[in-house]
Parts: structure tokens; C-alpha cells; sequence
């Protein structure tokens, strides 16, 4: 009889709350915190629409929110088409070289945002950009060709950093598409490409629709490529109005705050338009994918015009960053490749990187908040998931919605409100690496949640079942049956969150100090004080760091769980 | 009865799934007393509340009234508040899909109930020896789970739920997984099992095949009520309920009228539209009410030529005979009735053969007419 305290009750009840605290209390504060006159504590603070009046009825708010909505647009669309001819290539086509471009495609996915962005522009600048002065070199043009520092530079570099969501969601369901269903449109006399028009795109129309939507949320709270885009290119999106009233001085929050809910209507909005075209149980169908294999159509001749475009989309969206990134991080001082410079090349940069005063501490606070983040996410969620998908406690529903309300939540606005939250709370986090922490855990609680009910789903109710009726408790239960079964979705989820978590800048560059500094921030310091070799090196020393992690959970997991 | 003859008491239980509107009532005031020792099935259709009845036994449901003893002990009731969570019952269960940890060697998962107690390591290793060899898997210890057949998962559940000495073994259809050659032969070994270690054993399943050949008791249910209780012979040959009969092997039933109940060694008679049969009365039956007689395929000799008796004797023609290698089995018309009767195999039937029926009084069971609550009959296909 559940009468007196016991660990079930003491865990489940204190998961839920803390969900509850961390998805509820940000949008409480945030919303609070943006019609009030002056910060808490202040004297003199009373309610107000000042914020929301000086918001709006600025001039520049009407060109401010153009430009967010054709930046994101632009990015989604371009992105789209890139991640889904990759998808529809790699998953129905015999184009040669297929396996390769699987691992090409994902490439930019371990490559933190912020070093994307500088590669394009080290790449595409008009003054130092490598593409233009070549292609100026080449053809003698007066001028560089091309300019990162403008709208459509920016949707490129944004959509070539975002592609691999949209090659992994286009994937999935190229490959839990029903093929009889075009199988039965060939048999009845319709032409390859009239099956394609016909009758594999409208199947398909959803699913389109639902991963535009992600990308146009994506691209609204974009952060790293406004920020060293567009904010010397003079072209505002929200993210970099919100952080710019936050670091002007004296800072106003109340402004960043009529901001950040502005932004988040517009991304809420996409969210929840999002869960209406898919559906709850499609939501996870990515996981539970049919056993059939899609028909590959064999496209003759056409599969070497495929294969061109696939390898010059991974030329120009891997290749070349990734090369100008290795190799700003070897020479003494930018410029471009040259046989004088190829002589100079040295350590130095990375000497320089791992003996700066605050590297250790950047090193230290990241690899510590990406394994605690990643791990006490997953715990957190494998609760959760228990609670909304195996027990039968009433509001599992809402336990699990609330979960997943950050993924509404853009970094940047998720940093405003906390800002709010822990200058209010007696809570004396303010400024220290927990307050960086929480933040992770709110922010990533959505792909945990995702990864942990999928898996949890699959675990038959009755070897719990036999777990209680051989003597166990509901804690032994958890930690003998539960969690081990979890283990393949536990360690993708933590894999996946603890390279975002790594990665990870709108949020922390709202909340951190000079102790709390992570690589991210380490990183847009050094290139805001022009130290581009040696974020170069720096950027390459946090790849080699993910890839290390993602290697060992990997081989930790396998020791856990069922080993396969 | 002395109570502590009987190892499990459920007294009127009842149970709700669902909320407000979309509620069922799955269990409609089931009472059962189970004796120590034995072999106890619950039977019924899919949704008859056997799996529910066996899963409030084990704490897995909670029952929303009435109670529950295992072993004179309480472990639930709605009127004193009481619930003994399931890790605290002194069960162990076998589920329908086994539910073998997949990331356990076999060991492990037959040791689970053990370690789980902090039991000493070398204690766990005898005991789990001991039990493994019951079952006859010693030797296949360090096996992982997902490696195991069939036949092998269901013996390492067995182990699992062994190893505790448990006071009463629960098997939830444990066969329905197993391909029909197999399920057989593990028919006779569950028996045996239980024999050798005597323990009370509730034991769930749909097929009446299988309960009439392990079970000590069968306990009938339909639609989350108890119908019956009884040992496998009484209910196939002399049932007190027309569902029983129907749901336990093949019968025929003719509606009719009580005219006399009859007593002592003396048959009833039976009023019917094929003519007055004499039959043994069930309980419950009073003269001049309506009743149905029952008659299984097995019990009416077939005749070519017209007997010397005249009582219960019918005049039919054979529609169909299938020949079955041990059996004909064949469909006779009577008038407007088909009756299903199986007949020796030496006496050769050919459809439109004229034929004379024979229902020995013996087997003629006269039961209530109405309690099968509308229920379509020709759907049990029993």
C-alpha cells in the first residue's frame, strides 16, 4: 500500500516535479519577466507592456521580423532539398558510392554550429573567403563573386549546417514507405516517373510537411550564423536582437523579454502545427521501421548525373569547410593555401588553445556538463517514459507534453528566462556551471524523452512483470530489467545529447561567467577577438573530444545492455 | 471444510477497466477456493476474466471489490484496505510470452528471485542447480536468453518461477506460445512437474483440450463470471450448465420440456419436438419448466438396422460422414435437426444412408435452458 514513503513514490514523484520545475517555471518567468518595468530587485519594478510597446513599435521591428521569416524560410527550403535529394539517393536509387554518402551526410552533424559558420566564412567572405579569391584568380573578375555577409550567404551556411536533420527524417521515411503501394501503381501501367508524381509524393506529403516545419522552427532560432553573419552584415533576426539587448549596456531584459515571446509563439506555433500532422504513434515510427526493403529504382545512366551532384554537395558542404578548418589550424597566420604557407605549418595554434588561461576550465565545464547533462537527461527521461508509457498513473499525458515543451523553447529565449528564473529564485545558482547545467537538461529533455519512450515501448510489459512477481521491487525492477532492456536508446539518446550539449552556444552565452566558461563560448570569444587560427584549432580539438565520447558510450553500452 | 485445506480464497471479486463511460465490468463477484496441492485451470473465451482473476491473484490488477488469501494469509481486500504488493506474495508466475530477460544468461534469470534477496552466492548456486535440473536444463547455464528455443524459455520461466518455493505457481496460458507438437508433450511434463514438487498451481488457459488433460479441478468461466466448478470427468460427462457443455467438447443440444423430473435411479422424461427422451435432470430444473438436452457426438450409437428398444430412438438420414481415421464423423438429419455423431470407423456411412439413433439415457443430461446470456453458441466452435 502506497501509505508510507517508499522509493517508488520518492522517485516518481520527485521526476515529475522536477520536469514540471524545469519546463514550467522558464515560461512562467519569461512571461512574467516581459511586462515587468525593471528586473527583480530593482526598486521601483511594476507591471508594464512598455517592453512589448518599445518592441513593436520600433521601426526596425517590422523589417526585423521580414528577415527572420525569409531567413528561415530560406534556410528550410534550402536545406530540404539538399537533405532530401541525399535521402531519396542514398535510399531508392542505385547511384553508385551510396554507403560513402551515408557517412558524408553525416559529417556536419558532429560539426558544432559555430565552427560551420566561421568555415563559411573563411570560405565565402569578400575580403579573406578562399572560394572567392580563387574563383577571382580564375576568371579575373574585379570583384569577389561571392558574399557570406548577406541574407542569401547566411541561408547557405545556415542550411548546409541543418541538411543531415532533414537526410535522417527524409530517410526514415523513404524507408518505412509501403513499396507495394508503388508496386501496385507499375503494374498498373503508370511510368516510373508518373509513380514518383502520383502516387510516391502525395504518400509522402506529410511527412514533407512535417519536417519543412522542423527545419522552418530550426532556422527561426538559429543563433551562430546570425550572430557572426549577420550581425556585421547589419541583418537582424530575433536571436541576435535578443542577445544584442541583453550585451548592450546598460542591459534590457524587459526588451529581450517582449522579444523572446514573440519568438516563442512563432516557434510554438510551428511545434504544435508539427505534432498535428504527425501523429503521437508516428512520432515514433522511425524507430519500430517495417522489415522490407524499399524498391531501389534503377535509374541507368541518370545514376552517374546523381552520383556528380552528391559528390559536389559533399565537396562544397564537407569537403571544403572541413579542409579550410584543418587547415587554418596549422598555419602561424590566415591566408590562403600556397606552397610558402604549406612551410610554415605548426602545433602552434593548438599549443597556444590548450595553454590559454581559461582553455582547461572551457575543457573541464563542457566535457562535464556533456556527460552530466546527457546522463541525468536520460535517467530523468527513462523515469518519465516509464511513468507515461508502462504505468498506468493518471496524467502521464500531461507528464510527457510538459516534457517536451522546451523543444519549443529557442536556446536563446530558453537563456532570457532563466535569466529571469534564477535572479528571482532564492535559488544561488546564478552564474555558476549548474545554472548552464539545468539549462542543458531542460533543452535536451525533448530528445531524451523521444528516444526513451520509443525504446521503452518495445520492452514487453511482462518482464516487468516477472521481475515484481519473482520478489523485486518496483527499484529493482527499474535497475535490473528496465534500465539494462533501455540501454540501446539510452545510449543513442546520451550520444546524441551529449554532442549537442558540447555544442551548444545561444543558451550559454546568456548565462555564463568567466568560472562557467564552456568551448562553445571560448570559441565565439576567441573569433570575436579575430583569432581565427586558433578557433580553427580549437574547433578541431572539440571534434576529435566528440568523437572519443562517442566511441566509449558506445562500447559502455554494449557491456551494459544486450550486447548485439 | 477445514479452511487451511485451501491454499488461495477469492472471495467476490470484482473488477473495473476503464473509466466513467467507457468502463467494463470484467469480473462480476467471482468466488473460488483453490486446495493445496492441486492443479487448479481456469477456463473460458478469450475476455471471460480468467487472465484478470489470475493477475489479481499475483497483485498485477487490483481488484476493485472483494478479497484475496494465499496460504490463510490475507493479501487483498477492499473492505480492510489491504494490498500486498506483488514482490511481497508468495508467488511465482509463469507469463504466455515467458518474458525471459533477454540480457540475462539463463542463470541469471532463473537466480533472479534469489539475488534480488541477497541471498549467498553459494546458496543461489545450489538452489539454481537444483531447479534447473527439475526441468531438465542443467547444463545450459551460461546460455544467454536469446539463444534458447521455445520449449528451453518456457523451462528457464518454470525454473524462474520455481526457485523461490513459492506457496502457489501461476501459468498464464503458458502453452498457447509453443508450436501443437510441442504443446503435447509439455501437457505431460507440466503435470509431471507439478506432481514431483507438489505445488498449488493455478493454471490459465482457452483450450479445453488442454485443461481437461492436466487440470484437478477446472473452474469455467464466461463473460467475468464463474460458471462452474468441477474435476475434468464431471464437467465433460455430466455438466450442470448448458455453456460447460457446450464449451467443453462438441455436444448436441435439443430444447424441450420437463414432464417429469424423475429420481433415485430413475431417468426424467423430457418433452421435445423429436419425441419424449429420458435424461439425468441437472439442478435447478423443475417439472413442467423448460430445459435442453445435451448429447455428445460420442454417446449416440448409430444403428442400420431399427433396434428392439423403442426409448430414445431417433430415425434420421446421414447428410455428410468424414471419415477421420479413428472416427466417422458425420452430420444425421433428423427432421429439420442435424445431429453431430461420431461413430466406429468399421461401420462405413455414406451420405443418404438411412440410419437409426440411439441416445443412451446415461448420457442424455438435462440442463437449465437459459444461461448463456445471448451468447452465440456456434461461435465457440467447441
Amino acid at each position: 500500500m502506497g501509505r508510507f514513503i517508499n522509493a517508488q513514490t520518492v522517485i516518481l514523484l520527485g521526476c515529475s516535479l522536477f520536469v514540471l520545475y524545469l519546463a514550467g517555471i522558464p515560461l512562467v518567468m519569461l512571461l512574467y519577466g516581459s511586462v515587468r518595468s525593471a528586473p527583480i530587485g530593482e526598486p521601483g519594478a511594476a507591471y508594464t507592456i512598455q517592453n512589448y510597446i518599445k518592441a513593436y513599435f520600433d521601426r526596425e521591428f517590422y523589417l526585423l521580423f521580414w528577415n527572420s521569416i525569409k531567413y528561415a524560410l530560406g534556410t528550410c527550403l534550402v536545406s530540404f532539398a539538399i537533405g532530401t535529394f541525399l535521402a531519396w539517393v542514398n535510399e531508392r536509387t542505385n547511384t553508385p558510392f551510396k554507403k560513402l554518402f551515408l557517412v558524408m551526410a553525416l559529417i556536419p552533424f558532429i560539426i558544432p554550429g559555430i565552427l560551420s559558420t566561421i568555415a563559411w566564412i573563411l570560405l565565402l567572405s569578400p575580403k579573406i573567403g578562399l572560394i572567392n579569391l580563387v574563383v577571382k584568380n580564375a576568371l579575373g573578375l574585379e570583384s569577389a563573386p561571392f558574399n557570406i555577409y548577406s541574407m542569401g550567404g547566411m541561408i547557405w551556411a545556415e542550411a548546409i549546417h541543418l541538411y543531415p536533420l532533414v537526410f535522417l527524417l527524409m530517410s526514415a521515411s523513404f524507408r518505412n514507405m509501403d513499396t507495394s503501394l508503388e508496386e501496385a501503381a507499375l503494374t498498373a501501367g503508370s511510368s516510373t516517373f508518373t509513380t514518383l508524381r502520383r502516387v510516391t509524393l502525395p504518400l509522402m506529403r506529410p511527412a514533407m510537411f512535417g519536417v519543412l516545419l522542423v527545419m522552418f522552427v530550426r532556422g527561426i532560432e538559429a543563433f551562430e550564423v546570425p550572430a557572426l553573419v549577420g550581425v556585421p552584415a547589419k541583418i537582424s533576426v530575433f536571436t541576435t536582437k535578443i542577445f544584442l539587448a541583453i550585451h548592450q549596456f546598460p542591459s534590457d531584459f524587459g526588451l529581450a523579454g517582449a522579444y523572446a515571446v514573440t519568438l516563442l509563439i512563432i516557434s510554438g506555433a510551428g511545434v504544435l502545427i508539427y505534432q498535428r500532422v504527425t501523429k503521437r504513434t508516428e512520432r515514433f515510427a522511425t524507430v519500430t521501421g517495417k522489415g522490407y526493403r524499399p524498391r531501389v529504382i534503377d535509374l541507368g545512366p541518370w545514376k552517374w548525373v546523381t552520383c556528380f551532384i552528391a559528390f559536389l554537395i559533399f565537396l562544397l558542404a564537407v569537403i571544403m569547410p572541413v579542409f579550410i578548418l584543418l587547415w587554418s589550424s596549422f598555419i602561424p597566420f590566415y591566408g590562403i593555401p600556397s606552397r610558402e604557407l604549406l612551410a610554415k605549418v605548426t602545433l602552434a595554434n593548438y599549443h597556444y588553445v590548450l595553454t590559454y588561461p581559461l582553455a582547461l576550465t572551457a575543457f573541464k565545464n563542457s566535457f562535464l556538463l556533456s556527460v552530466g547533462s546527457a546522463t541525468l537527461v536520460m535517467l530523468l527521461t527513462s523515469v518519465i517514459a516509464w511513468i507515461t508509457v508502462k504505468s498506468k498513473i493518471p496524467g502521464g499525458v500531461f507528464l510527457d507534453n510538459l516534457a517536451f515543451i522546451p523543444i519549443a523553447m529557442p536556446g536563446i529565449v530558453l537563456g532570457v528566462s532563466l535569466i529571469w528564473v534564477y535572479l528571482t529564485l532564492p535559488i544561488p545558482i546564478y552564474g555558476t556551471i549548474w545554472v548552464l547545467l539545468l539549462a542543458y537538461i531542460t533543452k535536451f529533455m525533448p530528445y531524451g524523452i523521444r528516444s526513451s519512450s520509443a525504446t521503452m515501448i518495445q520492452i514487453n510489459k511482462e518482464l516487468e512483470e516477472a521481475s515484481m512477481t519473482s520478489g523485486g521491487t518496483w527499484f529493482q525492477t527499474f535497475r535490473k530489467i528496465i534500465l539494462p532492456l533501455l540501454m540501446p536508446g539510452f545510449v543513442a539518446g546520451w550520444i546524441y545529447i551529449s554532442i549537442i550539449s558540447l555544442r551548444e552556444l545561444s543558451t550559454s552565452i546568456l548565462l555564463y561567467s568567466y568560472n562557467s566558461t564552456v568551448l562553445s563560448i571560448m570559441a565565439f570569444d576567441l573569433w570575436e577577438g579575430g583569432q581565427y587560427t586558433y578557433v580553427c584549432a580549437l574547433g578541431v580539438l572539440m571534434v576529435l573530444l566528440l568523437v572519443a565520447m562517442a566511441v566509449v558510450a558506445r562500447k559502455l553500452g554494449a557491456r551494459i545492455g544486450i550486447a548485439e | 471444510m477445514a479452511e487451511k485445506n485451501f491454499m488461495v480464497r477469492i472471495q467476490n471479486l470484482e473488477k473495473f477497466f476503464g473509466e466513467d463511460r467507457e468502463r467494463v465490468h470484467v469480473l462480476k463477484g467471482v468466488s473460488l477456493d483453490i486446495p493445496e496441492g492441486s492443479l487448479y485451470t481456469f477456463l473460458g473465451p478469450s475476455g471471460c476474466g480468467k487472465t484478470t482473476t489470475l493477475r489479481c491473484v499475483a497483485g498485477l490488477e487490483r481488484p476493485d471489490i472483494g478479497s484475496i488469501s494465499i496460504g490463510g494469509k490475507t493479501v487483498f481486500s477492499a473492505a480492510e484496505r489491504v494490498y500486498v504488493p506483488t514482490n511481497r506474495r508468495p508467488i511465482g508466475m509463469v507469463f504466455q510470452s515467458y518474458a525471459i530477460w533477454p540480457h540475462m544468461t539463463v542463470f541469471e534469470n532463473v537466480a533472479y528471485p534469489l539475488t534480488i534477496q541477497h541471498v549467498n552466492k553459494a546458496d543461489i548456486k545450489k538452489r539454481v542447480g537444483e531447479v534447473l535440473k527439475i526441468v531438465g536444463l542443467q547444463g545450459l547455464e551460461d546460455r544467454p536468453a536469446p539463444k534458447l528455443s521455445g520449449g528451453q524459455q518456457q523451462r528457464v520461466a518454470f525454473a524462474r518461477a520455481l526457485v523461490n518455493e513459492p506457496k502457489v505457481m501461476l501459468l498464464d496460458e503458458p502453452l498457447s506460445n509453443l508450436d501443437a507438437k510441442l504443446r503435447e508433450q509439455m501437457r505431460f511434463e507440466i503435470k509431471a512437474l507439478q506432481r514431483r514438487v507438489n505445488i498449488t498451481t493455478i493454471y490459465v488457459t482457452h483450450d479445453q483440450g488442454e485443461a481437461l488433460a492436466i487440470s484437478d479441478q477446472i473452474a469455467v468461466m464466461h463473460a467475468g463470471k464463474l460458471i462452474e466448478v468441477g474435476n475434468p470427468h464431471q464437467l465433460y460427462s455430466r455438466p450442470k450448465r448448458r455453456f460447460t457443455a457446450t464449451f467443453l467438447g462438441l455436444t448436441n443440444l435439443i430444447p424441450g420440456k420437463v414432464v417429469e423430473l424423475g429420481g433415485d435411479s430413475k431417468p426424467g422424461r423430457l418433452e421435445t419436438s423429436k419425441g419424449v427422451f429420458a435424461f439425468i435432470p441437472a439442478a435447478g430444473l423443475h417439472a413442467g419448466g423448460a430445459a435442453v438436452l445435451s448429447i455428445r457426438p460420442e454417446h449416440i450409437e448409430v444403428m442400420k438396422q431399427k433396434p428392439q428398444v423403442s426409448e430414445n430412438v431417433l430415425e434420421g438420414t446421414v447428410k455428410e460422414a468424414i471419415f477421420m481415421g479413428d472416427a466417422y464423423h458425420c452430420q444425421i438429419a433428423v427432421g429439420d435437426t442435424l445431429l453431430r455423431v461420431h461413430t466406429h470407423p468399421f461401420l462405413t456411412m455414406n451420405p443418404g444412408d438411412k440410419v437409426y439413433l440411439h441416445l443412451d439415457p446415461q448420457s442424455c443430461n438435462g440442463l437449465p435452458a437459459e444461461d448463456t446470456e445471448g451468447m452465440d453458441e456456434s461461435a465457440l466452435g467447441a
